[in-house]
């Protein structure tokens, strides 16, 4: 058979695992004591070393099964484990993950692994037991993981023969009433010899406790048996992934990609047709055209929904290289993740990665200071880093903060005033410059370069990486209190709802993301501030951008009436001051590299309805 | 009317045990078997409502037999006897359709409580 086929799949799913395996390590490491977390990493490498065998990957399957044996020592020894033993885990699934994509890639070779084996031989020789010759090893109860349905625990009398043999005639009375998931141990390890006749499962059914009682008795030889109330909604958030019973299909990117591009085009054509068909005057031309609109809308939000994907999906990762650079670095770090069910666009979501890293690297590397200083700063010694998504109106708001020292004005200023970026006579930098001078290519914050960040490279990446995803960025950073980074992303990319600004002769298109309201100029309520015009509205004093002077456009003078787009980027807002609204349209979103001289204060380019191509308006480079 | 057994072992000597036991406890032993072929034989003619299985008797084993069994009746009760040792075989015929089984050597109140959950 070719199994070529399958090395995509086997790629993703393994990938699943090992992000599960990370986590779980992470859950075990912050309790050591606690074996919860057992149950999880063993199916993750359990299946990940079945799959591998099956793809013929023996190296990988030879790994997981390595490491499945020093599990087994962990979990039958009953003693917490150690920050070695956990250490050697971490590197096992480092190493499977090096190991998995170098095979699939045809470059096995490259991947040396002698160190790590030896180490888990070393680790595992040392957690077995020193037991006598034949006594046989037992398979310590494992509590089962949070789920769906019912937990059953079930116990066979001591003098049960082929426990085993028992334990699956249970499962096949109770599969009767429903769906058994999540057996623990696992179905292979009940018939091995140390399978001691305890055993607990999960049971999704309508039958009442009762009944269940009744049907595992029937099996015979059972002493006791305790039914638990099926876990609380919520707490199954993997219960599907889990239980391997989702009704989810792997799709390639590319497809959706490429489905997305032609639903751009048909929204396009969408947009030339009803803009003909007003132009016709012909009802019966118009009611086609409805149809035809309101089919394509529907189309465009199944396969935006399609690509709606978890933030988790990236989250995920975050726990373990937080750790990882706080080990290194000698910190300690509490990081909290927030929001991870928030949804974003997968190709959104495939480029806020980097970007994160970023900010994460900054964040332990720069914000948070060692336990020595930070108890004689009076703070807790370990600091806390958030990462936290959230839905805001049109937006996804996705923060990076932390509680550390804040960024060091004093230096920045210098280097800054060095550079020529500020007014050599500045005397502060407040929060909106700040990110102006730190956005400056290889502009760096620290003042020693060290091995995780401060080559000079991250600000600038978050904010062009932001800029090209039609978001924006924010930082506040108080010193001594910490830094917060804020980013704003449209929850998806390629289609945005747009308002049309005319200038002029001239259309722009001024995406919803950052637009708050709109209102009319009211010549009366403009004042001048500090030099620049500015509107009182309600009790705020908004400054004004005349669109027609950014642009430099001639032409008639401006109509009397005008409105004022109210653009807000974080807490920053601006009045951008138009001719004329002509309505809100969906536009594609076009890529568009700018002439060089171009003023920054494009994102973007698109064809309207009418045919007419028209700039879209980047709402971070006028605020 | 009591219920009907038909008991298939190789060694007779197990056969004459399970249906005396069988016997004394009020069930009718219609037919015995010695090979897997006429366990699947005699089964088709007697719709027994209880099959003792042996897992290895000569020519089509017990497992197979099981496999023939359920697939001509799927409602089949079959009680699997074992020996020590056997689990992974035990697990294959109940996956194959055995309802329970029995573990040599025979306790008669361990073989008729075994039947009773068959035929319950």
């Amino acid at each position: 058979m070719d199994l070529s086929q399958y090395t995509e799949l086997f790629r993703a799913e393994t990938r699943d695992h090992l992000t599960t395996l990370n986590r779980l390590l992470l859950e075990w490491e912050q309790q050591p004591d606690r074996p919860e977390p057992v149950a999880g990493i063993f199916r993750a490498v359990h299946t990940v070393k079945g799959m591998a065998a099956t793809m013929g990957y023996a190296r990988v399957a030879d790994l997981a099964h390595r490491a499945e044996t020093l599990l087994d020592l962990l979990r039958s020894s009953g003693r917490a484990v150690t920050e070695d033993e956990l250490e050697v885990l971490f590197r096992t699934a480092d190493a499977i993950e090096a190991l998995v994509e170098a095979t699939v890639t045809g470059r096995e070779g490259e991947v040396d692994l002698t160190p790590l084996l030896g180490e888990l031989d070393a680790v595992a020789t040392r957690r077995a037991p020193a037991e006598q010759p034949g006594r046989r090893r037992r398979i310590s109860f494992v509590a089962l993981p949070a789920g769906a349905g019912r937990k059953v625990e079930v116990q066979l009398r001591a003098d049960c023969a082929l426990k085993g043999a028992r334990a699956l005639l249970v499962l096949k009375r109770v599969e009767r009433l429903g769906t058994v998931l999540g057996v623990e141990p696992a179905p292979a390890a009940l018939t091995g010899d140390e399978f001691d006749g305890r055993f607990a499962f999960r049971l999704e059914s309508q039958a009442p406790d009762e009944r269940v009682e009744s049907e595992v008795r029937a099996a015979g030889d059972v002493q006791g048996l305790t039914i638990e109330a099926p876990a609380a909604a919520g707490a199954g958030e993997t219960t599907d992934r889990e239980a391997g019973r989702s009704r989810h299909i792997r799709v390639d990117l590319r497809r959706l990609d490429m489905l997305m591009n032609v639903i751009g085009e048909l929204v396009a054509a969408r947009g030339r047709l009803e803009h003909l068909s007003q132009a016709r005057r012909d009802p019966e031309l118009a009611d086609g055209v409805a149809v035809f609109s309101g089919l394509t809308r529907r189309l465009q939000s199944e396969i935006l929904a399609a690509r709606m994907t978890p933030v988790w999906q990236v989250f995920d990762r975050f726990p373990r290289l937080v750790r990882d650079l706080s080990r290194q670095l000698g910190k300690q770090v509490q990081f909290r993740v927030e929001g991870k069910e928030i949804e974003l666009d997968r190709a959104i979501l495939d480029e806020i990665g980097d970007p994160l890293v970023h900010l994460l690297r900054n964040a332990v590397d720069h914000g948070i200071e060692g336990p020595e200083e930070r108890t004689a700063l009076g703070k807790p010694p370990a600091g806390q880093i958030t990462l936290a998504a959230m839905r805001d109106r049109e937006t996804v708001v996705i923060i990076v903060s932390d509680d550390g020292r804040g960024i060091r004005r004093d230096r920045i200023l210098e280097e800054a005033k060095r550079r020529g970026v500020v007014d050599p006579h500045a005397s502060a930098i407040p929060d909106d410059q700040l990110l102006r001078v730190l956005g400056r290519s290889g502009f760096s914050t620290a003042g020693a370069v060290s091995a995780v960040s401060g080559r000079g490279v991250g600000v600038d990446v978050v904010l062009t990486r932001l800029r090209e995803l039609g978001g924006s960025v924010e930082v506040r950073s108080e010193a001594g209190q910490g830094t917060t980074f804020t980013l704003r992303l449209p929850p998806t990319l390629a289609i945005v709802r747009a308002l049309l600004a005319r200038v002029g002769s001239e259309r722009y298109a001024l995406p919803l993301t950052h637009v708050a309201e709109t209102v009319e100029l009211d010549g009366a309520r403009v004042t001048a501030y500090e030099g620049r015009d500015a509107l009182l509205l309600r009790d705020e004093l908004l400054p004004l951008v005349h669109l027609r002077d950014v642009l430099a456009i001639e032409g008639d003078a401006p109509p009397a009436r005008r409105p004022v787009v109210v653009l807000q980027v974080g807490d920053r807002r601006t009045g951008l001051v138009i001719d004329r609204m002509e309505g809100q349209q969906e536009i594609v979103v076009k890529a568009f590299t700018p002439p060089r001289g171009t003023l920054p204060v494009f994102s973007g380019a698109t064809v309207l309805g009418d045919g007419e191509p028209v700039l879209i308006l980047d709402a971070g480079g006028l605020v | 009317m009591s219920q009907t057994v038909l008991v298939c072992d190789d060694a007779i000597f197990m056969r004459t045990m399970i249906s005396d036991i069988l016997a004394q406890a009020g069930y009718e032993i219609v037919g015995e078997a010695e090979t897997g072929v006429q366990a699947v034989e005699r089964y088709k003619q007697l719709k027994p409502d209880l099959v003792t299985m042996d897992i290895v008797m000569p020519d089509l084993g017990g497992i197979e037999a099981v496999r023939e069994i359920v697939k001509f009746d799927p409602a089949a009760r079959i009680l699997m006897c074992s020996a020590m040792g056997q689990q992974a075989l035990v697990v294959e015929a109940i996956q194959a359709g055995a309802r329970d089984f029995v573990v040599k050597p025979f306790q008669p109140s361990r073989v008729l409580e075994a039947v009773q959950r068959v035929l319950g």
